[in-house]
C-alpha cells in the first residue's frame, strides 16, 4: 500500500443521476483492443499484488468490478480515502493515457512522464471530485491540457520526422529492426516514410482538429465524449472531425 | 438525402464505429461520389492504423507509486491548515493589534474638535469632525482664546502700571 492513511469511509455515496460514468459494459465499445485493460485489473490485484495493495485493494477492486461500480464511484471511494481504488483506476486507464500522450509527444519517456502527471492532479484533486461528468471525460481534459502545453512548449525542440536507418528511433528509443519482420529493406524504408507522413500530417492539424482525431481513431471515443473533453457541441465537433479527416484524406493520398 | 448530410458521418463509417443507417446505405449505394469518398476514408484510416504506440515502460508503476507515496506523505492541504501555521499566527496577532491600535488613535483624534464644538456652541447636537461647521466652531473658539488671553494680558499690564505708579508715589 502506497499510502498509510486511513480511509475515512469505506462508504461510496451514490452519484447523482445521469450524471455519473456510465457502467463498464456500456463503456467497452470506446476502447480498441489494444487500448483495452488486458488482464482483469481485479485478478492483477488480488492475485499478483503488483502494486503491492493490500487487504482494502482486494475489497476495493473486487467490489468496483462484481458491484458493478462506475469509475466516478471508484473515484468517490478515492475521494473518501480508499487509496486502493485509486489503484484500480490507473490500471484500468493507465495504457490509454500514455498512448494518448505519446501521440501528443512523439517520445515515449516524454508520454510516461506526461502520464504521471496525469494520474497524479488525478489523486491531487481527489478531495474536490465531484462526478458532474464522466470520470473519462474528466481524464481527458486534464491529458488534453497537458499535452497541448507540452507541445506548444516543445515546439521548437523537437525532431523534424526523418529518418535514419543508424540510429535508435528517437521517439521509442528502439533500434531501427530491418532485418527479420521485413521482406526487404525498402518496403520497411517505405514504411518509415509512410509513419513519419502520417505523424507530420497529423501534428499539422490545428490543435483541436488534432486532439479530435488522437481521440477518436486511437482512443475510439465517441462524438459526444469528445465534444464533452473539448467542450464543444456534438455538431460542432461532427464537423471539426470531418475537416480533419478530411485534411488527412488529401494530405496522405500519396500513401494510401 | 443529400450528399452533405452524410459527410460528417463518414469517420464514424470509415473507422468501423458504426453502421450505416438504412437511409445512408441506401444513398451510398446510388451515389458513386459518397461511396468513393468513404472507400478513401476507409484507406486514410487503415494508414493511420500504421502508427502504433510501443508499449509502456516496466518501471511506470514503480515510479508512479513513488510520486504517489510522496503526494500521499504531504499534508493534506485543506483550507484552514495553512491558518494552523505558527508564522500566520503571529502575523495575524500583530495585525490585529495594529488594527485596533490604529482604531484607538484615529478615535481619539477626531474625539477633541467634537468635544471643542459642542462646548462652544453649548449644544448637543454632535458635530462630526472635518466638516465645514465643525471648523468654523473651532476656528470661533480659539477667537475666543485668544481675545480671552488679550484682554487679560492688558488687564495685567494696566496692573503692572498701577503698582509702578504706587512705587513711584510712595517709594
Amino acid at each position: 500500500m502506497w499510502k498509510k492513511r486511513k480511509p475515512e469511509s469505506s462508504d461510496v455515496s451514490a452519484s447523482k443521476e445521469g450524471t455519473s460514468a456510465s457502467t463498464d459494459s456500456q463503456q467497452d465499445p470506446q476502447l480498441s483492443e489494444s487500448n483495452r485493460v488486458q488482464e482483469d485489473v481485479g485478478s492483477i490485484a488480488l492475485n499478483h499484488g503488483l502494486l503491492a495493495m493490500g487487504a482494502r485493494a482486494s475489497t476495493a477492486v473486487a467490489d468496483s468490478i462484481a458491484g458493478g461500480l462506475t469509475d466516478a464511484d471508484v473515484m468517490l471511494r478515492v475521494k473518501a480515502g480508499d487509496d486502493s481504488a485509486f489503484d484500480y483506476l490507473v490500471q484500468k486507464y493507465r495504457r490509454q493515457i500514455i498512448n494518448f500522450m505519446y501521440r501528443m509527444a512523439h517520445n515515449s519517456a516524454a508520454a510516461e512522464d506526461l502520464a504521471q502527471e496525469v494520474f497524479l492532479r488525478v489523486y491531487r484533486s481527489r478531495a474536490n471530485y465531484e462526478p458532474s461528468a464522466k470520470f473519462t471525460t474528466w481524464l481527458y481534459r486534464i491529458a488534453t491540457n497537458l499535452g497541448v502545453n507540452y507541445a506548444r512548449d516543445t515546439r521548437h525542440e523537437r525532431p523534424e520526422n526523418v529518418m535514419n536507418l543508424d540510429e535508435p528511433d528517437s521517439e521509442t528509443g528502439q533500434a531501427q529492426d530491418l532485418a527479420d519482420k521485413t521482406p526487404s529493406v525498402e518496403e520497411e524504408i517505405l514504411r518509415r516514410e509512410r509513419l513519419a507522413a502520417i505523424k507530420a500530417r497529423v501534428e499539422a492539424l490545428p490543435e483541436r482538429q488534432k486532439m479530435a482525431v488522437l481521440m477518436h481513431k486511437y482512443q475510439q471515443m465517441d462524438y459526444r465524449q469528445i465534444a464533452e473533453v473539448l467542450k464543444l457541441s456534438e455538431s460542432a465537433t461532427k464537423s471539426l472531425l470531418f475537416r480533419a479527416y478530411e485534411t488527412l484524406r488529401t494530405e496522405l493520398k500519396e500513401f494510401v | 438525402m443529400k450528399c452533405t448530410e452524410i459527410n460528417e458521418l463518414l469517420p464514424d463509417l470509415a473507422a468501423g464505429l458504426a453502421s450505416a443507417p438504412p437511409g445512408i446505405s441506401d444513398h451510398l449505394h446510388i451515389c458513386n461520389e459518397c461511396a468513393g469518398k468513404l472507400e478513401e476514408f476507409r484507406k486514410t484510416m487503415a494508414l493511420l492504423d500504421e502508427w502504433q504506440a510501443p508499449e509502456p515502460s516496466p518501471y511506470f508503476d514503480t515510479r508512479l507509486h513513488a510520486r504517489l507515496r510522496e503526494e500521499a506523505a504531504r499534508q493534506p492541504r485543506s483550507f484552514f491548515a495553512w491558518m494552523r501555521r505558527p508564522a500566520f499566527a503571529v502575523s495575524l496577532a500583530v495585525a490585529l493589534v495594529a488594527g485596533v491600535s490604529l482604531f484607538e488613535v484615529r478615535k481619539i483624534g477626531h474625539g477633541h474638535p467634537t468635544q471643542v464644538a459642542e462646548t462652544s456652541q453649548g449644544t448637543s447636537q454632535p458635530v462630526q469632525p472635518g466638516t465645514a461647521v465643525s471648523d468654523l466652531q473651532v476656528l470661533d473658539k480659539n477667537q475666543d482664546l485668544l481675545a480671552d488671553s488679550d484682554s487679560d494680558t492688558a488687564s495685567d499690564l494696566l496692573d503692572d502700571l498701577q503698582v509702578q505708579q504706587d512705587v513711584t508715589a510712595n517709594p
